[in-house]
């Protein structure tokens, strides 16, 4: 089995080739506590930043998804410090004057791309910020729906925007204020509350188990 | 990174050559008969050799798998003389353990239900939504078009758990899942929709309707960080790192709070509480069978240990949901959930040859099975037509291209955002080479066994989500866990709220524990057998057995 | 049609759409293939003049090398704050050292190669289209409106900057004219109305607003016209309470008025603000 060198916060170990960062760690004694959440790329939890061996670069991934390189420097972020202002979704309106209100440092924005390239998900950051300044909040919504907060934007950014904070809110406007709502939702939670499939169900529960098992096969199946 | 290696090419290149003539074409579902004796033959339930009975507990003699038996005929982890839970740290009305999605959903409705946000508390293990439901991807089942019914939904999901679910559970389920859809809305989760509101809704397994909601395939992520983003909303308290390691009751047999152990700093905290609601998830860490798994690091049944020191009783809990595609290439992405959305969108599962083998869409245990027979050798019975892979892995093909080809260039790249992203990060291309799949741990179908207001039947103690167990029967279906956690967390959060405004609590004791011990000892339960978990073992060999406790 | 890269600017494609919208209107009918630059990012206004952080100038940079990968060589702005900022911050990267350290740091874009020309509608209008031909084509006739052109200070101020003669400038008065209106004199024409001081010192700039709009009145106006969307919050929303009600549009909304566009319409909305 081949075997590389990987730096975990400046210590070398030697470790098999094809391992993620995560599971490197493991094997070289590392329990995890922070640092560890889904294990599938979907919670942010194992943000961590390294470097190559001859590449002055800054790079940033998630632990769990990222194969070790040899000579690979790698340190993780165990949490990110970012403020989340309390607001109530009931009291915003969904315009670019609530994010700038409750985000104000969002206007420091120097369009250095930063963000951009230390996100894991490969999402335009940048982008994302220069939509919430100009109040396009369905735009940031889009831009930013595969955020896992994992932090490392909020990290390196140099005007010390918290992004995943701006993002939760700008998606929950967009969800709840600036798309239709579902007119066929509504209308099923009247019928239920009025009762319309009562007897439906009251006869469904009354049924002996033959009963329900010819009932279950001749459901007709959509297409 | 090298994308699929020559051997595998070849199956490939099958594929390709079968998918012209496959193109609009399904196979028949199989007959409930054939089901069943797939399930027989090749389902891992099915193996004796898998479970054993309780041989302690409100569920004496009930089967269990063994890597679960092992944890609830374990002696407490916390020894209860090393702790003094007479002077509580934290005094709530509502103790919530497990910060996932039933936990967050169960507190903000003990907080809807008139508990002051300070009178709420929620410990969770790892930190506020680390948790299965924000790993779900495919969608959220309801009954909420014109062409479909509760009742119908109700006939599904009975079906699909094989007639064995509790009806008033499954009732409570399909009633009141518009409503979590409406609720969701109001919140602001990003469903899928038409431009005119309309829900995008497709077919699961099991479904005779399109009811599934999705929010691209990341369904299960939005959903959490919308309720985790209201719970901060409203300033429900959240311990992190902070696993509960045992219940308190009280002498009348009443639950009346926690004790936490924080992670980091190895300190223990009594929490005394009204009502505790317990949300803590599911067992995929406990790699039953040997499998791989979906769930998160924290998967550990831990609420299962505790709940049943306490007198629970459980039911169903040798039903273990095996996911039918996992991810089985590369190694690195093994185990990994690859959504039933994939397969709703019409990439159909292929054996090595590029031969259709089996429906898309059979309920997952059915699907499983399926999978597992056609990979399993001939000696064992199977049809050894599954595709090998270097690392001894073998799996079935899951014909992704054809998404593009039927949707339209680009719909998997963003409907199926998160899974393109996962095979991309390895340099392989989904919309233009098939993916290598095998069924994965996945879901515990059963748990405890609860009412239709989510209470235990012990006084002060409610359950909602994973851990809880009837809803389903012996098998879930796909989008029916979202809609567990939002109705019954829901519903346990009002009964807990309820309970609380009324309740009246002894001292808090570890009794139950010692009593416990003593049934323990009686069955001859071995002395180094510790319980709960709380987390997985993945260390190195080699580092674990150079480890010694210095500090 | 002459082809004309674009660079809206934050304002544009929020509280100020009914200016681009008027003006990109009017500019189509002139004979201009407009087109807005890709992923623009905002070009930082006053932060982006610093002269001690070359950080600053990475937002104005980058959206000249956007017009750089379109193949232009000139950029259209709208907004005075937008053209001053890139003008300015163009003019201060030529200098080699700094663009080459602006071009290792954005290493992810094509190097700037500087001789990108950034140009302000006005002198567009006067230069390039001529006020003839703008007054032949205009649909919708001022019929006399009389109007009070308000600079403002970015326009004209530094002088090597300034889009005409900063003491005496009339460029937009003789645009007025083209349009059918009749251009009024006011002494605070120049006069800055306070800019950014509406966050922190609000009252400085409504003393200053009560000045400029007394001034326009007594030219006889009834209608004041800019081209600073900044300017024009100010003019609106922060009046003393007894300044003379005028309404205050952008140049856009009447420009694109005069060439018959549906929207802006009405040119006399009160309260001023368009949604």
């Amino acid at each position: 089995m081949n075997e590389v060198t990987v730096f975990i916060m400046g210590k070398g170990y030697r470790v098999p080739e094809g391992l993620t960062i995560m599971k490197a760690m493991e094997y070289a004694g590392y329990r995890l506590g922070r640092g560890c959440g889904c294990r599938g790329g979907y919670c942010g939890a194992c943000a961590t930043v390294y470097r190559l061996r001859g590449d002055y670069r800054l790079y940033a991934d998630l632990a769990c998804q990222t194969p070790v390189q040899d000579g690979m420097y790698i340190a993780q972020l165990p949490f990110t410090p970012a403020e989340r202002p309390p607001y109530q979704l009931a009291d915003l309106q969904p315009r670019g004057e609530t994010l700038l209100a409750l985000f104000p440092e969002l206007a420091r924005c120097v369009a250095c791309n930063t963000c951009t390239k230390a996100c894991p998900q490969k999402l335009e950051v940048m982008d994302a910020v220069q939509a919430a300044l100009r109040g396009d909040i369905p735009q940031v919504a889009e831009f930013t729906f595969d955020c896992v907060s994992c932090g490392l934007c909020t990290m390196r950014c140099p005007a010390e925007i918290s992004h995943h904070h701006v993002w939760q809110l700008a998606r929950r406007l967009n969800g709840a204020y600036l798309t239709p709502r579902a007119l066929h939702v509504q209308k099923r939670v009247q019928e239920i509350a009025a009762g319309v499939f009562k007897s439906d169900l009251d006869a469904l529960l009354s049924l002996g188990r033959d009963a329900l098992v010819a009932a279950y096969k001749a459901r007709e199946i959509e297409s | 990174m090298a994308t699929y290696p020559k051997e595998i090419q070849e199956s490939i290149e099958r594929v390709e050559a079968t998918r012209p003539a496959r193109m609009a074409t399904k196979p028949p579902r199989l007959t409930l008969q054939e089901q069943e004796a797939l399930l027989k033959g090749f389902h891992p339930d099915y193996r004796p050799e898998g479970k054993r009975k309780l041989k302690v507990g409100a569920s004496w003699g009930e089967p269990v798998p063994h890597e679960l038996a092992d944890l609830l005929e374990a002696y407490p982890l916390l020894d209860p003389r090393a702790v003094d839970v007479s002077q509580p740290d934290h005094d709530v009305d509502v103790l919530v353990i497990g910060g996932g999605g039933a936990g967050t959903v169960a507190a903000i409705w003990a907080h809807q239900s008139g508990i002051p946000a300070e009178r709420i508390l929620i410990a969770t293990k790892l930190r506020h939504g680390d948790s299965n439901s924000i790993m779900a991807q495919g969608g959220i089942q309801a009954a909420d078009k014109a062409n479909d019914s509760p009742a119908i939904h109700y006939l599904d999901v009975l079906g699909g758990g094989h007639f064995t679910n509790d009806p008033k559970l499954v009732r409570a389920l399909v009633e009141d899942a518009p409503s979590v859809i409406r609720w969701h809305e109001d919140l602001g989760v990003m469903y899928d929709k038409e431009p005119d509101g309309t829900m995008i809704t497709i077919h699961g397994g099991g479904t005779s309707r399109k009811r599934m909601h999705s929010a691209k395939d990341y369904t299960g992520l939005e959903i959490m960080r919308v309720l985790r983003d209201e719970a901060r909303s409203r300033g429900i308290p959240v311990l992190e790192f902070s696993p509960a390691v045992e219940l308190l009751t009280d002498g009348q047999g009443q639950v009346v709070g926690a004790v936490l152990w924080n992670l980091e700093t190895s300190e223990y905290t009594v929490v005394r509480a009204k009502a505790v609601v317990l949300a803590t998830g599911g067992w995929g860490r406990l790699h039953i069978q040997g499998f791989p798994t979906t769930n998160h690091y924290g998967a550990t049944a831990d609420g299962l240990v505790l709940v049943y020191r306490a007198g629970a009783k459980l039911r169903d809990l040798d039903a273990v949901q095996y996911h039918p595609t996992g991810a089985a290439y590369p190694e690195q992405l093994v185990g990994l959930l690859i959504t039933e959305k994939v397969r709703g969108m019409d990439a159909l599962p292929l054996n090595r040859l590029g031969e259709v083998f089996v429906h898309p869409l059979e309920p997952r245990d059915v699907e499983s099975a399926a999978f597992i027979r056609e990979c399993a050798s001939p000696e064992k019975g199977g049809r050894g037509l599954g595709v090998p892979t270097p690392t001894g892995m073998v799996g079935v093909w899951l014909d992704t291209p054809m998404v593009d080809m039927i949707h339209g260039k680009g719909t998997f790249q963003r409907a199926l955002s998160s899974i393109h992203r996962m095979y991309v990060r390895f340099d392989i291309d989904p919309t233009r080479e098939p993916i290598l799949v095998y069924p994965t741990l996945h879901y515990q179908n059963g748990g405890v066994v609860i009412d239709e207001h989510g209470w235990t039947g012990i006084p002060g103690l409610f359950a909602a989500g994973e851990v809880e167990g009837g809803v389903h029967g012996k098998n879930r279906l796909m989008g029916n866990s979202l809609l567990d956690y939002n109705v019954f967390g829901r519903r346990a959060g009002i009964a807990a709220a309820g309970h609380a405004k009324k309740a009246t609590l002894g001292a808090p004791t570890l009794a139950h524990v010692r009593r416990y011990v003593e049934q323990l000892q009686s069955a001859g339960v071995p002395a180094d057998r510790k319980a709960p978990l709380l987390l997985p073992e993945y260390r190195g060999e080699k580092a674990l057995s150079r480890m010694v406790d210095l500090l | 049609m002459k082809k004309l890269a674009y660079f809206p600017g934050c304002a544009m494609k929020d509280q100020a759409r009914p200016d681009e919208a008027g003006t990109l209107h009017a500019l189509a009918a002139l004979g201009y293939e407009v087109a807005e630059i890709p992923r623009w990012n905002c070009c930082g206004t006053v932060y982006s003049l610093a002269q001690d952080d070359l950080m600053r100038h990475v937002g104005p940079v980058r959206n000249l090398i956007r017009v750089q990968g379109m193949g232009e060589k000139r950029v259209l702005t709208l907004c005075a704050m937008c053209y001053g900022t890139l003008k300015r911050s163009s003019q201060f990267v030529r200098e080699e050292e700094r663009l080459a350290r602006i071009n290792a740091f954005l290493d992810t874009e094509e190097d700037f190669r500087g001789g990108i020309e950034v140009v302000h509608l006005l002198p567009l209008l006067r230069d390039e289209v001529g006020y003839e031909k703008l007054a032949s084509q205009v649909k919708r006739s001022l019929n006399g409106l009389k109007v009070a052109t308000y600079y403002g200070c970015v326009l004209l101020r530094p002088r090597e900057f300034a889009v005409d003669d900063p003491d005496r400038p009339e460029v937009m008065e003789r645009v007025v004219e083209a349009l059918g209106g009749e251009p009024v004199p006011f002494p605070e024409r120049m006069e800055c109305c306070g800019a950014y001081l509406t966050v922190g010192r609000s009252d400085i700039v409504t003393e200053r607003v009560g000045r400029i709009l007394r001034s326009a009145r007594g030219g006889g106006a009834d209608l004041v016209v800019t081209t600073c969307p900044l300017c024009q919050f100010n003019l609106a929303e922060r009046r003393p309470a007894a300044a003379p009600t005028l309404p205050v549009l952008y140049l856009g909304q009447v420009l694109g008025w005069a060439f018959g566009a549906d929207e802006p319409a009405n040119l006399f909305p009160l309260g001023v603000r368009d949604e």
